[in-house]
């Protein structure tokens, strides 16, 4: 009795501290049959339930290795032992109607007596430990040997059920920090509320209903000044809609830094989108570019929820979308870009945000809904909030009801900073009527005069002159000056239209007009192949041809005429410059 | 950019108004090229010409080129200031046959 006893404590000791259970087990058998004079021992592990499961053995010992062996549930007296949760003695194995003779044949093996004992923690059925054959004596099982059976019977099912739930758990841990890593990514693709200074007129805000998010938004700073922007809401709230969320975020920040017309751009996304994307998962997004020296927004809307432009004075406007969502193959819907509109902020705001925003719950079964947006913006604006603080509030109100969020909720807002002096805009004069407020001033205008981009073709140099001529004047060059400067710009503009882009190519050229320190300074930017600006020579005079002498002109117009690098390496940048 | 085509005692008279630019100089070298084929001497009237680049010059330029080597007389006329400034920054003003009237230019080819 006392080996019996030590037998058992060591067993529930190695069962305890082992991350091993069947090779404790092998040893567990081993020991029991020594002890009980036993020829053999297996451990049955139930794979699957009592209906149509089998029992597999985990572990064996003795003359014959069974490990590996199935034997369906409902057979054998390991079944009906598992079947009735009781343990079985059985002294003349060969005459019992459950015994299986085929694996007796199947192995050499004559089973004469077997003691079977089912594991089970609570209802849980795991399996069954059998001991075969009993030497010396009378060889049959005692039932004190059945009583020891049980014993180790129960400690190895304890920590066979143990071991599982560790294994459950652990894998739920990894789960849980994969999503945890997943979403600290998803958090790094949305730009950093600071990173952009305080005032910067562009701002968003995320709160994923689960870990992850199908929810994004982003913008950043073209070359220009302009601000690139999006916000999207990919159908579904689960990890494959946060990795379409990645991967439409990724396309936006690549392709948005090439292709500077937000209609073109859903465009091309939609088609990178409809080559790899999974059946039935659509992604809703808006994509637009703010101009804030002019408060000009161009704004392209593929089936998402209409964004509201919001204008001085409280009134809003929903601009609905102008193509289905991204995600829909281009030859079901015609594939051309999605229709652009253009919008002047003057001193407003326009709010974009997944319908998480106006069908968040602001009560049990209420919803927040566009009206109620809108009144939170509104109270906003009378409060005083800045355009964070307005949105952060939707997003606070609709998390703080105690109830779970139905949904992601993302809002941005571009909040236009009111014009302080008269904007230019594609060379025509946009006014903000704000005489009553705006206090006279004298001071000669520092910096960016007028930005804007143009398409690189004939038919643009019209509004550049007029730009140019405007912005000249008012640094008060004369008349003959102005006419010089409009000449100048205007040939350089040609060169790009003609050398840089050439007959084949079709883009955009950039121009930034400036005073700066007391100079006059053009930027103009393409992004044409680079040109080999050893070949720009000004022309010789006295070969009378035609063609060749917008270099010409250029140079003696302006104190100073430079080819910068251009930013990121990409097109042409050349800088004019005139003392004022 | 508009061009009037008049014939004056056997000369024809170009009236170019607006702005030539790089969109409306080949209209301006279409025009001149066709009187010139045509056989005619031509008098460019610049009285009316708002803006002109480089690319309008090149067309007077070509145009004159033409003319020369048929033996066709051309010359500009009335030139307003700012296409004079163009001129002179291009140093053309030295080159081409400038008159200060259409009807002194006219008499001249007579």
């Amino acid at each position: 009795m006392s080996d019996q006893l030590e037998l058992l404590v060591e067993m529930g000791r190695h069962f305890a501290a082992t991350q091993d259970i069947e090779a404790t087990m092998s040893r567990a058998l081993e020991r029991i049959a020594e002890l009980m004079g036993a020829e053999g021992g297996a451990l049955f592990v139930l794979e699957g339930d009592l209906d149509e499961g089998q029992f597999v053995c985990h572990a064996s010992h003795g003359p014959v290795n069974i490990k590996g062996l199935s034997i369906p549930v409902g057979t054998g007296i390991i079944g009906r032992s598992v079947a009735n949760n009781a343990s079985e003695k059985v002294w003349d194995v060969q005459n019992d109607p459950s015994f299986n003779k085929d694996l007796d044949t199947q192995f050499n093996f004559t089973t004469r007596s077997i003691l079977c004992a089912p594991l089970s923690v609570k209802d849980e059925r795991i399996g069954a430990i059998e001991v075969v054959n009993k030497s010396g004596g009378d060889g049959l099982f005692s039932d004190e040997d059945l009583s020891l059976l049980e014993a180790l019977a129960a400690s190895a099912a304890l920590a066979i059920s143990n071991a599982r739930m560790a294994g459950e758990l652990a894998e739920k841990e990894v789960m849980r920090r994969e999503l945890e890593l997943a979403a600290e990514i998803q958090r790094g693709l949305l730009p950093a509320e600071a990173a952009l200074g305080e005032g910067f007129p562009v701002c968003g805000v995320n709160r994923p209903a689960r870990v992850v998010s199908g929810d994004f938004f982003d913008y950043f700073t073209l070359y220009d000044g302009r601000i690139a922007f999006t916000l999207a809401d990919v159908s579904g709230k689960g990890m494959n809609a946060a990795l379409l969320m990645a991967k439409t975020a990724s396309l936006f920040r690549c392709l948005g830094k090439e292709d500077l017309r937000p209609g073109r751009l859903l465009q091309r996304i939609n088609a990178e989108v409809c080559e790899t994307a999974l059946r039935g998962m659509f992604v809703t997004m808006v994509a637009g570019v703010y101009d804030p020296a002019t408060g000009r927004l161009v704004l392209a809307n593929a089936g998402h929820e209409p964004p509201l432009l919001y204008a001085v004075g409280g009134t809003f406007l929903a601009l609905g979308a102008g193509a289905p969502p991204v995600g829909i193959p281009p030859e079901l819907t015609g594939g051309g870009p999605v229709p652009e509109e253009v919008h002047y902020l003057d001193g407003g705001a326009l709010y974009i945000f997944t319908d998480g925003a106006t069908e968040g719950y602001v009560a049990d079964g209420e919803e927040l809904g566009a009206d109620g947006f809108m009144a939170m913006i509104q109270d906003g604006v009378a409060q005083g909030q800045t355009p964070q603080g307005r949105i952060n509030a939707v997003a606070d109100r609709l998390s703080s009801t105690g109830l779970a969020l139905r949904d992601d909720i993302t809002v941005m807002v571009i909040d236009d900073q009111a014009p302080k002096q008269q904007r230019l805009d594609d060379g025509m004069t946009h006014t903000q009527d704000n005489s009553e407020t705006e206090p006279a001033t004298n001071q000669p205008i520092e910096g960016s005069l007028c930005a804007m981009t143009v398409p690189a073709r004939a038919a643009s140099l019209k509004m550049v002159r007029r730009a140019v001529d405007q912005a000249a004047e008012a640094c008060g060059f004369n008349k003959e000056q102005c006419q010089d400067l409009v000449l100048a710009v205007d040939e350089a503009c040609q060169n790009v239209i003609r050398h840089a882009y050439g007959e084949m190519q079709d883009g955009d050229m950039v121009l930034d007009i400036r005073r700066d320190a007391g100079t006059f300074v053009i930027l103009i930017r393409d992004f044409a192949p680079p040109v080999d600006v050893e070949q720009i020579k000004p022309r010789n005079l006295d070969d009378v041809r035609p063609g060749g002498l917008g270099v010409h002109f250029i140079r003696e117009v302006m104190d100073d005429v430079e080819h910068l690098p251009p930013p990121d390496g990409q097109g042409n940048l050349l800088r004019l410059k005139k003392a004022i | 950019m508009d061009i009037a085509l008049s014939e004056q005692s056997g000369v024809q008279v170009a009236a170019i108004s607006g702005e030539v630019d790089l969109s409306t100089s080949p209209q301006v070298r279409d025009a001149l090229l066709g009187c010139i084929t045509g056989g005619s001497a031509v008098v460019v009237d610049l009285s009316a010409v708002a803006y002109i680049d480089s690319s309008g010059v090149a067309s007077l330029v070509e145009a004159y080129q033409t003319a020369k080597s048929k033996g066709l007389s051309f010359a500009l006329a009335q030139i307003s200031e700012t296409p004079m400034r163009v001129l002179k920054l291009a140093r053309l003003d030295q080159v081409f046959i400038i008159h200060d009237t259409v009807d002194e230019a006219v008499a001249s080819m007579a």
